[in-house]
């Protein structure tokens, strides 16, 4: 330990990272936690929060220009939107490159708490379907967990972060630690009813969400109010962010050493003992670069960020990374497929004198229906796909000009549901993030390289997603029920995962049932890149569940004096 | 919540609840050309009083107060000038100008010097695209930017329609009778 500065060294301070630096500060390790982005303080830095439309830069809209310039690939997370852009990487000036032109979207933060603050809060359970599912169909690696494993420590962070949901009883999508559900409106139930009705074994329930229904005075969090500005940052602490839940949780141990604009170029690592030895960074600003030493690493960067840093910490007097022995980092990168959509009009008089009072956080949800007991007979293809959606009127449509046009938008028009689905993307062993050594970027970092495509398997989902929606849509009563389909590019579901997958086999996997580098024992990698397959659900919940058991594991290692 | 990866897009459809004019569409999602770089653009003072006679007249001041009160006119400036591509800025004034041009041919007088019957009768013939040379769409584009200026300003917030900053709570079956007017967004 003597030539340690810290116990702990935990990179990326975002929804992993947060975690893993509150509970080892909590297990009484002394730790750094490092973010490339610049410091938000909570409530202080949330620059934007309560102010109306008129009080926005441009109106809420940022100039296509800038967009075009600074977001090409933000944007797709809402860069463009003035009230929010400040929580956005620029990608100008942090260039990624691709192979053979193939498009990724990847949307970056750049701020302490990292992508904690803008998330859509969707706080779902993984089930034992999914963690079977590489065994059961043969794609990927077989996760060396299962949901049992896993189940205590999503109670335990669920509890922590405050889940407002709905217990279903569901073996697709496990209940959790809930508080209760944010409501559904009027037309949600009317479609609820309807749906459940005619499609036995649908379910429509309200999303489970990070963000609270009941006050944790002991966090000194408040409830959600109503406001839906939660991507500018919630002073109430309302939604589970860094800034709100984990870090004042880290910096009331006084173990934390927090530093902001500090961009972890690679990992030292030495082969005699294989252990990381030092996390190399070198300084936004001053471009100084400094070597951190400690006993343990986390590595949270975010999935493909994380995998850049792993591919660019190279064996001495080698090209080759050390974490791959096996061969396979950097392979297998998934995002969830998306953007397909199918709406239906609600058409009932019993509903026109009502509308939604406050701005819901949350909306509804569809749990995976397809190939839940095996392979449907109907499905040509492995796995599913869950629906987000929500029931909405909009403001009525300007008809005409003058008074009479200004009277008539007083009013409302009809109760629409839409919803969009999120598929699982399988893992594809030549879907792959690598480095480009010829392009280095300002801090001397070899550009990611995507080489990312959507396939058959989720090109047949996306199909059978706007069949079943409209199909269900329509046997529920609804009227004008129609589909579309946007472009589905990898990244832009924000849900990136792999690369450094978990797996038994240190010959074809990255990491072991702890999260444990398989060739490095120190070394904990604990985000998205973790994952060896992606659910059809939202994983956050997921990478919070799998940072705090990895640091409950580290600490016990260390105390045995094994690591 | 669903619609926001949306982003602007979606935002902005929220206030027109329409199919959105393309200029204005492509300012808002930022798919213009590459190489365009926003200009300081001001309106001549003849340019800015008819811009703000038409907007007035798209939404007049009735019981609440109308576009010029709600400063929709320093708007679409602005979104001329900050957001526009120059080729559909360069548009939009010609059209603009077209409207100009129609009210002196047929009555002799700039459109800000028509009475407000006068000006209703203009616009009425530019929205069922009567001016040749000026399509339907023009009217249209113009009548968007109105409305995402007025329904976006503090006057449209909170006097046209009710500005809840801090809801508190969230009631899906809430009677319209009990406001009688949009929730702002």
């Amino acid at each position: 330990m003597t030539n340690n500065d810290f116990d702990a060294i935990v990179i990326g301070s975002g929804i992993s990272g947060g975690w893993a630096a509150k509970e080892l500060c909590e297990k009484n390790m002394k730790v750094l936690m490092l973010d490339r982005g610049r410091m938000v303080e909570h409530g202080t830095d949330y620059i934007t929060e309560g102010k109306g439309p008129w009080e926005l830069a441009y109106r809420g809209n940022l100039p296509a220009a800038e967009v075009d310039r600074d977001h090409v690939m933000s944007k797709w997370g809402g860069a463009g939107q003035t009230s929010q852009t400040h929580f956005f990487n620029n990608d100008r000036l942090n260039p990624i490159d691709f192979e053979n032109s193939k498009p990724f979207r990847w949307v970056r933060p750049n701020q302490v708490g990292g992508k904690s603050l803008i998330w859509g809060r969707v706080a779902l359970r993984w089930s034992h379907i999914d963690f079977e599912a590489n065994k059961r169909d043969g794609n990927g690696i077989a996760w060396p967990i299962d949901y049992q494993e896993l189940a205590p420590w999503y109670s335990y962070v669920e509890k922590f972060a405050g889940i407002a949901g709905s217990k279903e009883g569901l073996p697709q999508l496990p209940d959790g630690e809930f508080q209760r559900p944010h409501p559904m409106n009027a037309a949600e139930l009317w479609v609820k009813e309807r749906l459940e009705k005619a499609v036995p074994g649908r379910k429509l329930i309200s999303t489970r969400t990070a963000n609270m229904t009941e006050d944790k005075p002991e966090q000194g969090r408040t409830r959600c109010q109503d406001r839906n500005m939660c991507g500018r940052g919630c002073s109430f602490g309302a939604y589970f962010s860094t800034q709100a839940v984990t870090l004042p949780a880290a910096r009331k141990t006084g173990n934390l050493t927090l530093m902001s604009d500090q961009v972890v170029t690679n990992l030292e690592y030495d082969p005699a003992t294989k252990r990381v030895t030092g996390v190399r960074v070198v300084d936004a600003n001053t471009k100084l670069a400094h070597v951190y030493r400690s006993r343990i690493v986390f590595l949270c960067a975010s999935a493909m960020a994380s995998n850049q840093i792993l591919l660019n910490s190279r064996l001495p007097g080698s090209d080759r990374s050390f974490a791959d022995s096996s061969g396979v980092l950097g392979h297998y990168i998934m995002d969830h497929c998306f953007r397909t959509n199918v709406w239906g009009t609600v058409q009932d008089p019993a509903l026109e004198p009502l509308i939604a009072y406050g701005r819901r956080p949350n909306g509804v949800y569809i749990p995976r229906f397809r190939n839940l007991n095996g392979q449907d007979p109907d499905a040509d293809f492995v796995r599913g796909y869950g629906m987000q959606g929500a029931a909405e009127r909009a403001p009525a449509e300007p008809v005409g000009f003058g008074a009479a046009m200004k009277e008539a938008m007083r009013k409302y028009g009809p109760w629409i549901i839409k919803f969009t689905a999120f598929a699982e993307c399988l893992p594809y062993k030549d879907n792959t993030l690598s480095l480009n050594p010829n392009k280095l970027d300002r801090f001397g970092v070899p550009l990611a390289v995507f080489n990312v495509t959507f396939r058959d398997n989720e090109m047949k989902m996306m199909r059978d997603a706007a069949l079943q929606g409209e199909a269900m849509l329509k046997a529920a009563g609804l009227v004008d029920v129609a589909s579309d389909n946007e472009e589905h590019v990898p990244g832009d579901a924000i849900h990136e995962m792999g690369g450094a997958c978990m797996g038994e086999d240190p010959r074809a996997s990255v990491v072991n049932r702890w999260s444990q580098a398989h060739d490095a024992a120190n070394l904990f990698v604990t985000d998205g890149s973790q994952m060896a397959s992606t659910s059809c659900v939202n994983p956050s919940m997921t990478f919070m569940a799998l940072t705090a058991r990895a640091a409950d594991h580290a600490v016990k290692l260390a105390k045995a004096g094994a690591i | 919540m669903l619609f926001d990866r949306r982003g602007l897009l979606a935002r902005a459809g929220m206030i027109l609840a329409s199919e959105i004019a393309a200029p204005l569409a492509r300012a808002l999602a930022a798919e213009a050309a590459p190489g365009f770089s926003a200009t300081e653009v001001q309106f001549t003072p003849d340019q800015r009083a008819l811009v703000s006679a038409v907007s007035e007249r798209i939404i007049p001041t009735t019981d609440t107060p109308g576009a010029i009160a709600a400063g929709v006119p320093a708007f679409i400036e602005m979104m001329l000038a900050d957001s526009y591509a120059p080729g559909d800025r360069d548009d939009f004034m010609n059209k603009l100008g077209m409207v100009e041009g129609y009210a002196r041919i047929r009555y002799a007088k700039a459109f800000v010097a028509l009475s407000p019957d006068e000006q209703d009768q203009v616009l009425t013939l530019a929205m069922q695209g009567g001016i040749s040379m000026l399509g339907e769409e023009f009217f249209v584009h113009c009548r968007q930017l109105v409305v995402l200026g007025y329904y976006t300003s503090e006057i449209g917030c909170k006097q046209e329609r009710v500005y809840l900053p801090v809801p508190g709570r969230y009631d899906g079956k809430y009677p319209y009778a009990d406001v009688r007017r949009v929730f702002a967004l």
